[in-house]
Formats: C-alpha cells, sequence, structure tokens
C-alpha cells in the first residue's frame, strides 16, 4: 500500500509520499505562492485541489497523476447579486452583502457527487466529477443568511458530512444544519450546544461549530468539534451532549468558557474503529497547546474517554497548532493519523496514534493534510 | 479592432497553462479582456470579481497606464499595445 499526502499551505501544496508510513519523501511545492485550502478524488479517481489568493480569488484545479494540473473553468461561484451593493471591507453581512467566493474550506466526495464548502458560507454540488458547480439555493439563501456573522476565520462553511440524502454542513459561528431531501430543504440541527452569539431574530443560529465527523458504523452518531466544547449527537443531530472526560483542564478563558480544555478546531474518525483524533487547546481566548504541550487526543470509544497522545510528538514547549482541515486519517489498518502544524511540521503516525514520527520537511503555515492510500 | 498584447504575472501563468503572453483584440482593454476571457477562460474568475469589476488587488496596465486611474473604458487601444495585468504589492 503507498500513501500520498497532499499538504496545502500558505504559500502552496506539497506531496508526501510513502511505502510504508515510515520513510517518507516530500515534493513540491504545487501552485507556488496560491494557498491551498482542500483536495478530495473525485468519482472518476482524479485529485481535486482548491487554491486561494487574496489578489487573485479561488478556483479548483484537477489532475489525473498529480503531476499535470489545470484549472476547473466553471468553478464553484456566487451568482452575480444584482442591485446589491459590494461588500463592505471588513463587514461581510448586513445591508449590501453580496456573497463573494473567497475560499473553498473543503471538497467532499460522495456517491458521484462532490460537495464544495465556502468563504463566504455556501455549499456548492458538482455532478460531472468537479467540471461544473451549481449552488444549493436552500442552503445559500437561507431567510437566516442576513443575519449569519462571520467568526474569527470568516464567515465559512467547513464541514460537509454525506449519508445517502442526508446532508449535514457546518458553518463557523452559525452552526449545524441537515438537510434529509439531497438539499431541497434545512434546517438547524444545535440542540443542546452552548451558543456563541445569540441573534435577536433567530435563535436557531449563533452556534459555531468547528468541525464534524461521522461515526463509520452508526449514521445517526455525528461528532462536533466546537467552539464550545466537544459534542456527540446520536440521534443525526437532533441533540447533542458533551463528551469530554479525559481532555486536560485549562485556562478557563472567557467567561462562560468550561474548565476542560476542550476547544479546538480538527476532528477525524478512523473509518474501521470507533477511534477519534482531536487537537485540543487552550480555550477561545488563547488558542495554543496547553502549556505548551503538544498533544493529539485520542479516544478508542467514541467519545466516551479521551487520552492524550505525544510519543514522537515534539516533546519540548511547542506553541504551534493545527488547523481546521490540517488533520487527516488514511482509512488503513492499522489507521495513519496525519497533522500538519501552523509552524509547518508534518507528523505522522502509523499505529492510530500511539507513536508519531516527523515527517522530513519545515513547510509554510499548514491549512490542509488529506492522506490517500492506494495499492 | 487593434490587435494587442496581454501580459500575465508568474502566479498567474502557472495555473493557466504556462502562458505569460498571448495576442487579444479589442478597441478598449475592458473589450480586450473579454476577448482575452475567450482565449483563456480560466482567467476571468482570477481579474474580475463577482459584480464584474477588477478584484481589488490587481492591477492592468494598458503600456505604462493604471487603468484604475482612468474613466471608463480609456483611450481607444492601437495595434502592438500591451495590456499587463499584476498584483498590486503594496509594501510587506
Amino acid at each position: 500500500m503507498s500513501t500520498t499526502l497532499i499538504v496545502g499551505t500558505e504559500k502552496g501544496a506539497f506531496l508526501c509520499r510513502s511505502k510504508d508510513r515510515a520513510k517518507w519523501t516530500v515534493e513540491g511545492p504545487l501552485f507556488k505562492g496560491w494557498k491551498v485550502t482542500a483536495s478530495a478524488r473525485a468519482p472518476s479517481g482524479r485529485y481535486l485541489v482548491a487554491t486561494t489568493s487574496y489578489v487573485y480569488g479561488a478556483a479548483i484545479h484537477a489532475s489525473k497523476d498529480l503531476r499535470e494540473w489545470e484549472q476547473i473553468e466553471q468553478g464553484p461561484a456566487y451568482p452575480k447579486a444584482e442591485g446589491n451593493a459590494p461588500v463592505i471591507p471588513g463587514v461581510a453581512v448586513g445591508p449590501g452583502f453580496e456573497p463573494k467566493m473567497n475560499q473553498l474550506w473543503t471538497l467532499v466526495t460522495a456517491g458521484k457527487r462532490v460537495y464544495a464548502g465556502a468563504d463566504t458560507a455556501g455549499l456548492f454540488t458538482s455532478d460531472d466529477d468537479g467540471d461544473s458547480w451549481k449552488p444549493v439555493p436552500a442552503l445559500n439563501d437561507h431567510e437566516t443568511r442576513p443575519n449569519w456573522f462571520p467568526g474569527a476565520g470568516g464567515l465559512c462553511l467547513h464541514s460537509i458530512l454525506v449519508h445517502g440524502n442526508r446532508i449535514w454542513i457546518g458553518i463557523s459561528a452559525v452552526g449545524v444544519w441537515r438537510s434529509d431531501d439531497g438539499g431541497k430543504t434545512w434546517a438547524p440541527k444545535n440542540q443542546g450546544v452552548r451558543h456563541i452569539i445569540e441573534d435577536e431574530k433567530f435563535k436557531e443560529i449563533g452556534f459555531c461549530v468547528h468541525g464534524l465527523a461521522a461515526d463509520p458504523k452508526s449514521p445517526d452518531t455525528i461528532y462536533r468539534q466546537d467552539h464550545a466544547g466537544f459534542y456527540i449527537s446520536r440521534n443525526g443531530g437532533e441533540s447533542w451532549e458533551a463528551a469530554e472526560e479525559g481532555l486536560p483542564e485549562g485556562s478557563v478563558g472567557m467567561p462562560g468558557n468550561k474548565k476542560r480544555a476542550s476547544f479546538g478546531f480538527p476532528v477525524a474518525a478512523d473509518p474501521h474503529t470507533q477511534s477519534l483524533f482531536i487537537f485540543p487547546l487552550e480555550s477561545d481566548e488563547y488558542r495554543i497547546p496547553i502549556e505548551g504541550k503538544f498533544r493529539v487526543y485520542r479516544s478508542r470509544d467514541g467519545g466516551k474517554k479521551w487520552e492524550g497522545l505525544g510519543e514522537g510528538l515534539p516533546a519540548g514547549p511547542t506553541y504551534s497548532s493545527v488547523l481546521r482541515g490540517a488533520m487527516a486519517v488514511d482509512g488503513q489498518k492499522p489507521c495513519g493519523v496525519y497533522v500538519g502544524t501552523t509552524s509547518g511540521q508534518v507528523f505522522a503516525s502509523a499505529d492510530a496514534g500511539d507513536t508519531w514520527r516527523g515527517l522530513p520537511c519545515t513547510l509554510p503555515r499548514i491549512l490542509h493534510v488529506a492522506a490517500y492510500a492506494d495499492k | 479592432m487593434a490587435k494587442v498584447t496581454i501580459e500575465l504575472p508568474s502566479m498567474l501563468s502557472s495555473v493557466l497553462g504556462g502562458v505569460r503572453r498571448f495576442e487579444a483584440r479589442g478597441d478598449t482593454w475592458p473589450a480586450a479582456l473579454e476577448d482575452a476571457f475567450e482565449k483563456l477562460p480560466g482567467l476571468r474568475v482570477h481579474v474580475y470579481d463577482e459584480s464584474g469589476a477588477l478584484r481589488r488587488h490587481v492591477l492592468c496596465f494598458v503600456n505604462d497606464v493604471n487603468t484604475r486611474f482612468e474613466d471608463g473604458p480609456g483611450p481607444r487601444l492601437e495595434d502592438g499595445d500591451r495590456i499587463t495585468i499584476m498584483q498590486a504589492v503594496s509594501g510587506g
């Protein structure tokens, strides 16, 4: 089995390859100078990579072999909003709001469809292997949208889970939404989660989901790394309960926060077991590893109990972090787990997190890690 | 219509098949860019935003003239004119 990581950074993408998940080579950069924010394999097996630049905007590129790339000409785009004023710099909502395609946060393939989540927040789908895209208006134009407010990372739709016609999406500072009819209608699913910004008009928004993962065996079990903590839903998102036993204690930070350091961004689930992986940080106020200890946390039992993993991870004081898109699993047995850091290091585990090794590179700030295994 | 040369910066060229310079036709720079987008369709999304205006940090020069400082489509193009797309590199 060969393993390839696509590592997206602030200044391009890098390919890390290994035949044994022990020795790694590093190639790149691809898309030099571009932010590389997401990747996926399309239904045909070709690779899709999302890039953006504050100058030149967002696009998707496709490749069959990771060597020759072609930009998709009809990438995700918002319909031109007639009569709307341009976005006011720094204010992405309110009168005159016009959705702009700033960045693609995630690409997800499910069956023959590819989904893209965007900043400003929106969902797009492709039914032709990523060649053309259309918006999902029932979500993108939802009546609550004028009151969607951007979080620190922008107004972004960053997480997508799909099971048949049921779709869950996560938007920072807005919340989790679910569709049961393939995207025709949407309902917020945040009961049991603490509000972050309570909206005066729409009480069902103002929840700050950071990441979602699906349980591999039970389609109704969803894991949620939220601004307000780590949560599990066992009924498809109808209600959520905190699942934080074993997480470290950290500074409370902002008023109302919990004592456990359950703030974080990425969450990944091993597709063959009940193992989950997260990277807790010290409160929303600080957003750094607790006491400088760089630790991935693992639950082997679907979130009931957590344990810190550090063997092979930096031993000394380490204050770099792991961003939302920078954690991946490879689906092999045992599960490979990968994290990229804000200081450009990549750490890999070939034994479901028991031990780790650093890959031979120091890259720009890492935004995205995806793992692809091939025979 | 005037025959002009479109010049692209390396970051754009690198994702558009390596094209740095190509010929386009038009009597004004917006018209010439429309022809350029026909020839190189992936270029439009990087140059214009959703409203159809130049992206905030993209500059378009006609020869040595920054079109941002022009009212309207600017002077009529002539054969041999050069339209250069570049990013506003404004300090560190």
